[in-house]
This record gives structure tokens, C-alpha cells and sequence, in this order.
């Protein structure tokens, strides 16, 4: 539209400018004048010659006259006039039109040129300034200071007074600074080296004395080992075991260091020593290097082994012992069992006693498994053999005949159980105690070559164990259980002495009514039974058939009486299903053996009756699940015949005697003691006899021993008589296993076993008391139940009996059950 | 619960070690059904010698000790866990019994301490027992003591045992056979002794009601079962079995009877033998020697069932032949009771006429819970 208008305006412009000398414009308004533009004059004209010539022709052929003729023609002429009038006009007005053309063009041209410049300068200007920024400088990476850093340390002189905006020579000056810095450092580098030089030189001179210096310490050490041994200052053993202490492998390093943080904190009246061949240790830790980077150890043990072997040499020079016990012992322990060469020893001692040098209760070994990852525990010195192993059962359920761990398991393959005939034991409590619970896989001496950052979390976590293990108080618990078991078992040992020496043990408390007590039955015999086997562990599930098959070994062995020849071929057969199963009741028969060697041969009889009991009553009641399983599974079955009833009275204890595998553990260790207590009835001049199996498990006191009872019958009495007995012997059963272990004060509990004795001895005199008052004995402690001393009756009468089951009334009874 | 070095408590230890203990020596007295509207009872009450009443769901009971059997021969049964404990008494308990019928049934048991007490069966049931190894959750309803007696210079008796219960629920009185060689009425709603039967020479073993006669029934230590008269407390009839033979003490003594269901038949165990008496003509029918003593016999339609210190339980007809004998586990049982079972749907329809389902409890329980199917035709 602006175009359109300037357009307009050149137009007008160039109409004005052309207006002072044109003919056109003459033409123009004589165009304008005749209203019509030249081609259409001309066009007009054209026709109205047209028009004409068609006349003339029309006149011509019509042969009309000629009149108008003249007229015609004169027309066309004039007609002719006006086209060429008209042509030339046009042409003109073409002519003009061309000059304005050419007139308008100029300016446009000039435009255009003007553009094109300005088009090539722009063009020129982007090319430079692409230039400049495509211009790399010769260093392109020259670490600066940044700028902060700059305008706070440079100098004046350099810094000037330069505004941050002006970059390029800000850039320049920093570079100045940069480079004056440069240099100093490279000066102060310069001095540095000098100085370094310098010290290295010192210490070369100083490395040169330090070396002389070991010969001479160790001349001094030597010197002083006599002062040391006369003054009894132990310094260098004691050096000596915390060097040894380095080399162990982490569980044992942890019982170690434990126990011996314990030792010294609370004064813990024990004794801890590393013993075993250093050197075996040293080249079982390189190997173990070796086998692990490839890279032998580090330098630090071998400085430690030259120190250790120092001493190694002196004592062989000493004792000039051979050295090759180890070695063969490492031979031997080859395979899963492959020992660690070094053991800690631990002595502990009682702890009640004031004096230093107390009583040792007992010695422990504790040794590392290297393919098992298990720490096993000794006891030294215990002479009666694997199986009297007071260590087992020091907590619930630890018998340290399986392996602690399923990954240990996993390796040992389906032999699940630890090697029998091994004095030492995986115990899970040594487990605790040496914290494998815990601990990373990877030996400590490795740790120095791993990664750190991983090896550092590792260390993180184990620490974080440790004090857990601290807080648990692990090593205090186990420390004070041991010492209870052993103290409990001295005690216990001592009273069975007495008892086996059919003396009544003495009781130091009087505040219980059967210390007070006088028995008047006696002691008749008393004999180990048998010695729990551990074997029968590992089979807790004995399948019937076997049991069949010991029933039949059962009565046999129970035929095979009084003869020595009997004996022996009954050793036979008893033995021979023991090959077959190791079933625990197997084990019966080889005790049954055992006793025989005894002598007694009478003894043996009663043995072998009270076992096979046990093993029938077993087998009984296996045979009684099926049957029972039987009737629910299929009622219609047979059962309904009338069943013999066995004649099998000893067996009444079959509730006490049946054992439930699930705690099969408890009999680990555990011993059965039969106990035979008899009096004389004066009346008619029988003997009554009071069988008591005793159960003595390991866990003594905390598991008190456990009674089973049986009233032997003398030849004369009634069925009914037996159901009293039974009923009498149950009742005591629960006195002495469960109700009167409440009145024996806690500091008396490792004589529970003498209580138990004596208070067993109180009930059955108090029993025969009652069931025959005429043995003319204990009147005295009996009460007198005034509800029937009624007229009517006419005489003093004591009740004896009470209840559904004729339990006897036992005075004292009630009296602490209102107590508890 | 874990033991071991890492968090050692010797005191709960040894607590768990005790607590196995009182279930090894344990004695059960009495089990018997527990009353509901389904012909076929689930439920055993039981009665132990440590002092609680518990119940137990027989198939619940069943169910586990089947599953349990298969998976392991060694099924532990002490695993079996009582629905409900109540603490009853101090020392055992001799006997329960339910009084009455409906919502307002009552738990009644008696025992050593001389006490006869009652509990809302349904506030046992239906509690769910927060503290149920205690079992001091429901308080009881009634509680009654034994008189003691006075003797010279003041000096007071214990308290004599309650031994069985009989009850009456017409008249409303709880009948007790107690140690003082007297049985004891008790009023229900009052509390009180309303009568004291006393004549025995020695304490007293069981007691039954004849409701036609309205007459008691006792047995006692000194070898006698004696009728008395519930009006009048006086004894009508004195029933020796064993006067004519001299046996020794204890094989003389009544320990259990029962009537049945026309209460004209009285069978009374008395030693190692069962005398059946008829009560209108009071004369000894027959005598059945059994193989021990018997502690607890029932009447079956024209049956005797016995159990007692024998493993076995067996069946008697009214002339005293032997029809069969069952071996159970246990050497001695306390307890029999009756479970008909002839319209349950959960057994084979094959034996659904004659069935019943005999309970027979006795020493530890938990191990030598049996129950034993008999077919009778």
C-alpha cells in the first residue's frame, strides 16, 4: 500500500516536473477533453471506417449511384486523419512513458547498490568477529588462580587498577601474577629438594645407628632374663604371648583377647596362655598369604618372627627337645579336622577364694578348625574319658557332638557328627565366645592387603559386634557357668562317693525337715546303671523295626542269668545288634555288660531286670502308638478282643522313662544311678525295697536329678497292694522330683542330690510308717486328724490316707506350699 | 525361647525346666464332657493333681496328634495346649461335674483343699483368657469350704478333702463325699450346709444321688457303701460287699459306684472285684473279680465298663462275664466317661448304631491322652 502511495507520489512528482514543456500534457487534456483514451478512438475510428468501406462496398455492388461516394471517402480520409492522429499520439505517450521509466529506475538502482554494500560490510564484520572468536591463545590450559584468589593476594603493582569488566586485561594481569607465582614456588621447590637432601643424609646416619641398636637391646634382654625370672616379673612371657596373639586366627584371637580384657578388668581369677609351635604358625599364616594374593606376607611378621624365632632358639637350646612332634601332629589333623597350630589355654580358677594362688578348677584348650571355621574346646587333664565331659550341656541344648553351624555341616557332607573319639568339642557356647557369629571370613592378617574402604566397613560392623558381644556379657556368663558345673560336679562327685560307699551324704542345711530326719531304712546298694550314650543323639528317630529286633535282645539278655558262661554268650548276642543299630537302647546292653565286671553277680541280676524294663516299656509304647493310630485310623479293626495284660509291674515308670526325642540333648553326658533302699518290717519280718532309678544329667543342679521310683514287692502281696505302691511311689516321685526342690535354698543347690536322698528316705520310712504301724517306729511325726477322733469311734485314730489315690498325708507338706 | 551365652537367664531356665517337670508328675482324676446342645460333645474337662481344671478339644486333640503321628514318630504330646485353664485348687482336684444345663451351667469341682467350687461354664468358654497359663481369669461363683473340727484343747483338723461330687439340680444341693468320713449337702443358692450324712468310719471315696428315691449313695475307705436318706440324713442301708472276707487295709475300701439308668442296679467297686447289687431287693447279685482294683466304673445300657489300676479297660454283662478288654496306655486310670456318639455325622456311617467313644484318662495326661473306640453289637 506505501509502495502503491510513493508510487503515487513519484507519479505526481514526475507529472509536476514534466508539466512546463510537454506536448503530451496537451494531448493529455485534450484526451481528457474528449473524455476517450487514443485506443479507443482508434478503435472507434477503425470501426466507423469499417462501417464506411462496408457502405461503399454495399453501394459498389449495388451498383447505386454514386453520390455518396465522395462524401464516403471523404469520411475515410478523415478517419484516416484521426487514426494517424491517434497512432502518433500513442506512440508519444509510449515515449514518455519509456523516459519515466528510465527516470524512476535511477533511484531504484542507487537503493540497490547501497544494499549490496551494506549487505558485504555486515558479511565482513560476521567473518571478523567469528575470527576473533575462533582465536586460540598458545596456552590454552594454563591453570589460573581464579579471580577472587586474584584480587585478594595479587600485588598492587600488578593488579593496577583494573575493574572486573575488562576481562582481557584482567586476563593479562592474571596471567602476570601466575607467572610471578610460579616462579617463587619453583624456588621454594628448589630449597625444599635442598633441605630434603639434607635430612635424607641425617637420616641414613641416624638408620645406621638404629640397626646397631637391636644387637645391642638384644644382648641387653639377654642380660636381664635372670634379674627378670629372680624378680618374677614376667614382662617378656607376657610380650611374648601378645605377640603370639598377632599370629592367631581371629576366633581364637577374640577368646584371647576377651578373656584377657576380662581378666584384667574385673580381676577374673583366671589364667590365659598361647601354646603351640610359632614357627608352624608362621608358615601356615605365609602359605595362607601366599595361597590368598600371591604376595608373601607382610614385613611386619617377619620382623616379629625373627624376634620370636630369637626365643625359639634359646629355648631349644634349653630343653634340646625334637622338633618334630608337630609336625606330625599337622600330618595327623589333616582333612576337615586340620587344627590351627596355636591353642589358647585357659586356666580358671575358684573365684571365692580370697587367696592368689586358689584352687584351679579347670583347664580349657581352645583350638581353631580352619576347614570348619569352629573353635572346639578341651578340657585338660580329664582322665575319666570322651564321655564324662562335664563341658556338655553348659547351656540348653549344646551337646557339642553336632557341628554348630550349617555351613560347617554342608562341608563335613552327611556325616553330620563331630568325630567321636575327639576329646575336643565344637560347643556352640565357644562359638559365642570366640564370636564367629560375627566374624568377616577373612583372617586379620590378610585385611592389611585388601581394599581399604571395604575392609573398613567390615571393621565397622565387627566392632559394632563386639560391643554387642560386650554387652551380652558372653565371656562373664560362660566364665561363671563354668565354674558352677565344675563346683557342682565336685560337689556331685563327692556325694556320690559317699553314696557309693552306702553312707548317707551329709547335709549341711538343717532348716529342711528330712536333714532332721534319722532314716531308718538302709542303704542297700547303689550302682551306676549306665552312662547316657551320646550316640543315640545322632538316631533320634529309631524306627520300629529295630526296636523289634531289641526286644527280642531284650528277654534274652534277661534269660542269661546267674552263670558266668551265660554271661558271656549274652555279651555276644547283646553285642551284636549294637553293630546293626546304634540305637540308644543298645547302649543299655553294653552297660548291663559293663556292670559285670563288677563281680556282683546278684547286683547284675537286678540290673538287667531294671533295664530291660526300660527298653521293653520303649518299644511297648511304640508298638501302643501304631495300635492306637490303628484304632483311629480304622475303627473296625479287630481290637476288640480281650488282651492279655502283661504281668510286667517294673514297668510303671513308663511315663517317667519314655523320653521325647525332642529333648534327646538332655541325656547327653547324663548318668542313671539305681539307688535300693530296704527296711525290715517288724511286724512279719519282710523286707521292703525302694528302687529308685536316679537321672543325674550334666546340667546338675539346674536340671535336678530325676526319680523314678518302684516299690519292690515282697512275696505275699495283693494285686491291690501293688496299685497302692504305685500310687504311693508316683506321689513320691513328684515330692522329691519337683516338690521339695523348692525348700532347698539356692546356696545348698549342689547338694540337691543328698537332699533328695535324704528326703526319698524320710517318705518311704513315713510311708511304711503308715502302711504298717506296727513297725513301731515314727509315731511321732505323724498328725492327728482331730475330725475323727469322735466319740463314737472310741479311740485315737491317726489318718493316714487321703484322697482319690490313698496318697499318704505328708505334714510338712502344705506348709511350704503356702509358702511358695 | 533361646538359651544360650548370648542372653543367658538362668532364673527362667530353670523356671522351664520346673515347669516340665509338674507336667511329668502330673496326675489327672477325673475328664468328662463338657455339656452342649450337639449330641456329640467335643470338649473334655479335666481334673489334674497340680491344682487345674482344663479343657481340651478332642478334635483339635485328634486332628494334631494324627498329623503329628505321620510326621514324626517322637510326636511330642506335651505340644497339645489346653483351650482353657482355671487354677480350681490348691493341691489336686478331685472332681468335676456340670450342674445344671443351658447358659446358666456350672463348673463344679472339689478337691484337696476341701473346697467345692462352681464357674460360669459359659464365661470359661467364651473368655479368651489373656492369662490363661495363671487361670485366675474367671472368678468363681461358688465357693464352699469344709467345716474343720474341733478336737481336745482346741486344736482344729485340717481341712478334710472333698473327694467326688453328686449333684441335684431339682433340689438344688451339691452332694460331697469328703475326708471327715461325712458327705456333705450343700445348698446352691445359699451356700450352706444343709445336712451332714455321717456314720462312715473312714473317709469317703465316691458318692452318687438316686433321684427316685431321693437317696445318696456313699463309698468309703472303711469298706462300706452306705444308702442314706436325703430328708432324714440317716443312713437306710449299709452295703458290705467284703465283711464276710477279711482282706487287707487297702483292697478293702469302696473306691467308686454307680447306678444306672433305671436306678435299681448298683455296681460298687471294692478291691480287685466289682460287686452288682439289686437296690430293691438289696441283695448282692453277682460279683466280678477284675484283674486290679477298680477306681472308676459306669454303667452302658445292660453293660459295666471298669477302668482302674490295670492298663486295660474292660467290658462287663450284668452276670459278670468278661465281654472285652482294651488295652490303654496308661497303668492306672481315674476316670471313665460315656460319649455317645450314634448320630454323628463326622464318623463312618458304617458304625453309627452302637458306637460310643470311651475317654479313659490317667497318669500324664498330656502324654497318654487315648481315646479308644469300642464297637459294641
Amino acid at each position: 500500500m506505501k509502495a502503491v502511495e510513493i508510487d503515487d507520489e513519484i507519479e505526481e512528482g514526475m507529472v509536476v516536473d514534466e508539466e512546463p514543456n510537454s506536448l503530451p500534457n496537451y494531448r493529455l487534456a485534450e484526451r481528457r477533453a474528449t473524455g476517450k483514451s487514443p485506443y479507443e478512438m482508434l478503435r472507434a475510428s477503425k470501426i466507423s471506417v469499417e462501417d464506411i468501406v462496408a457502405k461503399i462496398l454495399a453501394i459498389k455492388r449495388q451498383d447505386l449511384p454514386g453520390t455518396h461516394l465522395r462524401e464516403l471517402a471523404t469520411q475515410v480520409f478523415l478517419h484516416f486523419i484521426t487514426l494517424r492522429q491517434v497512432n502518433r499520439s500513442i506512440l508519444l505517450e509510449e515515449d514518455h512513458v519509456k523516459m519515466e521509466t528510465e527516470r524512476a529506475k535511477a533511484p531504484v538502482d542507487f537503493t540497490t547498490l547501497q544494499l549490496h554494500n551494506l549487505m558485504y560490510e555486515k558479511s565482513h564484520y560476521l567473518k571478523a568477529i567469528k575470527a576473533c572468536k575462533d582465536f586460540k591463545s598458545k596456552y590454552p590450559d594454563i591453570e589460573l588462580v581464579s579471580k577472587e584468589d586474584f584480587f585478594r593476594d595479587a600485588p598492587e603493582d600488578i593488579k593496577g587498577s583494573v575493574s572486573s569488566d575488562d576481562t582481557h586485561s584482567l586476563t593479562l594481569k592474571r596471567l602476570h601474577f601466575e607467572l610471578s607465582q610460579r616462579k617463587e614456588l619453583s624456588k621454594l621447590h628448589e630449597q625444599l629438594e635442598q633441605r630434603k637432601r639434607s635430612l635424607l643424609h641425617t637420616l641414613a646416619n641416624r638408620n645406621e645407628f638404629l640397626s646397631s641398636l637391636p644387637s645391642q637391646l638384644k644382648s641387653l634382654k639377654k642380660a636381664s632374663l635372670p634379674i627378670q625370672n629372680q624378680l618374677g616379673v614376667l614382662h617378656s612371657k607376657k610380650l611374648k604371648q601378645h605377640l603370639l596373639a598377632g599370629l592367631l586366627p581371629p576366633p581364637l584371637y577374640v577368646v584371647f583377647s576377651q578373656l584377657m580384657a576380662q581378666k584384667e578388668a574385673f580381676d577374673e581369677n583366671i589364667d590365659l596362655e598361647i601354646v603351640g609351635s610359632v614357627k608352624d604358625a608362621q608358615s601356615f599364616l605365609r602359605q595362607q598369604a601366599n595361597k590368598e594374593s600371591g604376595i608373601s606376607s607382610n614385613q611386619e611378621s617377619f620382623m616379629l618372627e625373627d624376634d620370636v624365632l630369637d626365643e625359639e632358639d634359646d629355648r631349644q637350646r634349653r630343653r634340646k627337645r625334637p622338633k618334630k612332634v608337630p609336625a606330625k601332629e599337622n600330618l595327623e589333623y589333616a582333612g576337615f579336622y586340620q587344627v590351627h597350630p596355636l591353642k589358647v589355654m585357659l586356666n580358671i580358677y575358684d573365684d571365692e577364694v580370697s587367696d592368689p594362688k586358689a584352687f584351679k578348677l579347670v583347664a580349657l584348650r581352645f583350638e581353631y578348625m580352619l576347614k570348619l571355621n569352629v573353635v572346639c574346646v578341651e578340657m585338660e587333664g580329664s582322665d575319666e574319658g570322651p564321655r564324662y565331659n562335664i563341658l556338655c550341656n553348659l547351656f540348653p541344648d549344646d551337646t557339642g557332638i553336632a557341628l554348630p553351624y550349617e555351613s560347617s555341616k554342608i562341608l563335613v557332607g552327611e556325616n553330620l557328627k563331630f568325630d567321636e573319639k575327639r576329646s575336643s568339642r565344637p560347643y556352640k557356647w565357644a562359638q559365642h565366645l570366640a564370636g564367629i557369629d560375627f566374624l568377616p571370613e577373612v583372617s586379620t592378617q590378610l585385611k592389611n592387603q585388601g581394599n581399604s574402604g571395604d575392609e573398613r566397613s567390615k571393621s565397622i560392623i565387627a566392632a559394632s559386634n563386639v560391643s554387642l558381644y560386650r554387652q551380652q556379657n558372653r565371656v562373664e556368663t560362660i566364665l561363671q557357668r563354668i565354674r558352677c558345673r565344675k563346683k557342682a560336679q565336685l560337689a556331685l562327685a563327692e556325694q556320690l562317693n559317699t553314696l557309693e560307699k552306702l553312707k548317707w551324704p551329709s547335709l549341711n542345711h538343717m532348716g529342711v525337715p528330712w536333714a532332721l530326719h534319722c532314716p531308718s531304712c538302709n542303704l542297700q546298694s547303689w550302682s551306676l546303671l549306665e552312662f547316657s550314650s551320646n550316640q543315640s543323639l545322632s538316631f533320634p528317630v529309631v524306627e520300629t523295626k529295630h526296636v523289634q529286633e531289641l526286644i527280642e535282645a531284650g528277654p534274652h539278655n534277661k534269660s542269661s542269668n546267674n552263670t558266668n558262661e551265660q554271661l558271656e554268650s549274652a555279651k555276644e548276642d547283646g553285642e551284636l545288634p549294637s553293630l546293626a543299630l546304634v540305637a540308644s537302647v543298645a547302649n543299655d546292653v553294653k552297660v548291663t555288660l559293663r556292670g559285670s565286671s563288677c563281680g556282683n553277680s546278684k547286683q547284675l541280676v537286678l540290673m538287667s531286670k531294671s533295664i530291660s524294663p526300660i527298653a521293653k516299656v520303649k518299644s511297648f509304647a511304640f508298638k501302643k502308638h501304631d495300635e492306637d493310630l490303628d484304632i483311629l485310623l480304622d475303627p473296625e479293626s479287630d481290637i476288640d478282643e480281650p488282651t492279655q495284660i502283661e504281668p510286667e509291674k517294673e514297668s510303671t515308670n513308663a511315663s517317667l522313662g519314655l523320653k521325647l526325642a525332642g529333648d534327646s540333648w538332655i541325656e547327653c553326658g547324663a548318668r542313671e544311678y539305681c539307688l535300693v533302699l530296704t527296711r525290715k518290717l517288724h511286724t512279719n519280718e519282710r523286707k521292703v525295697k525302694l528302687e529308685a532309678k536316679i537321672q543325674i544329667s550334666m546340667e546338675y543342679p539346674v536340671r535336678p536329678p530325676l526319680f523314678s521310683l518302684n516299690i519292690a514287692a515282697s512275696s505275699g502281696e495283693s494285686r491291690s497292694g501293688k496299685f497302692q505302691w504305685y500310687n504311693e511311689s508316683r506321689a513320691m516321685e513328684a515330692e522329691v522330683n519337683l516338690h521339695m526342690l523348692k525348700m532347698v535354698p539356692s546356696e545348698q543347690e549342689n547338694y540337691t542330690l543328698a537332699h533328695q536322698v535324704h528326703c526319698l528316705a524320710m517318705l518311704f520310712d513315713h510311708y511304711l510308717d503308715r502302711a504298717y504301724p506296727s513297725s513301731g517306729r515314727g509315731e511321732s511325726t505323724s498328725i492327728v486328724d482331730v475330725g475323727l477322733c469322735k466319740p463314737i469311734i472310741g479311740s485315737l485314730l491317726t489318718r493316714s490316707l487321703r484322697g482319690r489315690d490313698h496318697r499318704n498325708i505328708i505334714s510338712w507338706k502344705h506348709a511350704y506350699s503356702k509358702q511358695t | 525361647m533361646c538359651f544360650d551365652s548370648r542372653n543367658w537367664n538362668e532364673e527362667s531356665y530353670r523356671d522351664s525346666i520346673l515347669k516340665a517337670r509338674e507336667l511329668q508328675t502330673r496326675t489327672v482324676f477325673r475328664a468328662i464332657w463338657a455339656p452342649s446342645s450337639n449330641p456329640n460333645p467335643d470338649t473334655i474337662v479335666v481334673a489334674s493333681s497340680d491344682g487345674l481344671i482344663s479343657s481340651y478339644s478332642v478334635s483339635s486333640c485328634i486332628s494334631k496328634h494324627a498329623s503329628g503321628f505321620i510326621s514324626s514318630r517322637n510326636h511330642n504330646m506335651l505340644t497339645i495346649k489346653p483351650d482353657s485353664v482355671l487354677r480350681g485348687h490348691d493341691g489336686s482336684v478331685y472332681d468335676v461335674k456340670f450342674y445344671g444345663d443351658g447358659e446358666d451351667t456350672l463348673l463344679l469341682s472339689c478337691g484337696d483343699d476341701g473346697r467345692i467350687r462352681g464357674w460360669k461354664w459359659k464365661d470359661i468358654t467364651l473368655s479368651d483368657a489373656p492369662n490363661y497359663s495363671i487361670g485366675n481369669h474367671v472368678q468363681p461363683v461358688i465357693d464352699l469350704v469344709n467345716p474343720q473340727h474341733k478336737g481336745p484343747w482346741g486344736a482344729l483338723s485340717p481341712i478334710p478333702e472333698n473327694n467326688a461330687l453328686a449333684i441335684d439340680v431339682k433340689q438344688g444341693s451339691i452332694y460331697a463325699a469328703a475326708g471327715d468320713s461325712c458327705a456333705y449337702c450343700w445348698d446352691v443358692e445359699t451356700g450352706k450346709a444343709k445336712m451332714i450324712f455321717s456314720g462312715h468310719r473312714d473317709y469317703l471315696h465316691c458318692i452318687v444321688l438316686r433321684s427316685s428315691a431321693n437317696q445318696i449313695i456313699t463309698g468309703s475307705e472303711d469298706g462300706t457303701a452306705r444308702i442314706w436318706d436325703c430328708r432324714s440324713a440317716r443312713c437306710v442301708h449299709v452295703i458290705a460287699p467284703e465283711k464276710d472276707l477279711k482282706y487287707e487295709k487297702f483292697s478293702s475300701c469302696i473306691s467308686c459306684i454307680a447306678l444306672d439308668a433305671s436306678e435299681n442296679w448298683l455296681v460298687c467297686g471294692c478291691g480287685s472285684s466289682l460287686s452288682l447289687w439289686n437296690l430293691p431287693a438289696s441283695e448282692c447279685i453277682s460279683k466280678i473279680p477284675t484283674s486290679a482294683p477298680a477306681l472308676d466304673v459306669i454303667f452302658y445300657d445292660n453293660q459295666i465298663l471298669e477302668v482302674g489300676a490295670a492298663p486295660v479297660l474292660s467290658r462287663f454283662d450284668m452276670k459278670g462275664n468278661v465281654l472285652s478288654q482294651i488295652h490303654c496306655a496308661p497303668q492306672l486310670s481315674f476316670s471313665i466317661s460315656l460319649h455317645h456318639s450314634g448320630v454323628c455325622s463326622s464318623y463312618p456311617s458304617s458304625f453309627c448304631l452302637w458306637n460310643l467313644i470311651l475317654f479313659s484318662f490317667s497318669f500324664s495326661s498330656c502324654k497318654f491322652i487315648r481315646i479308644s473306640v469300642a464297637i459294641c453289637s
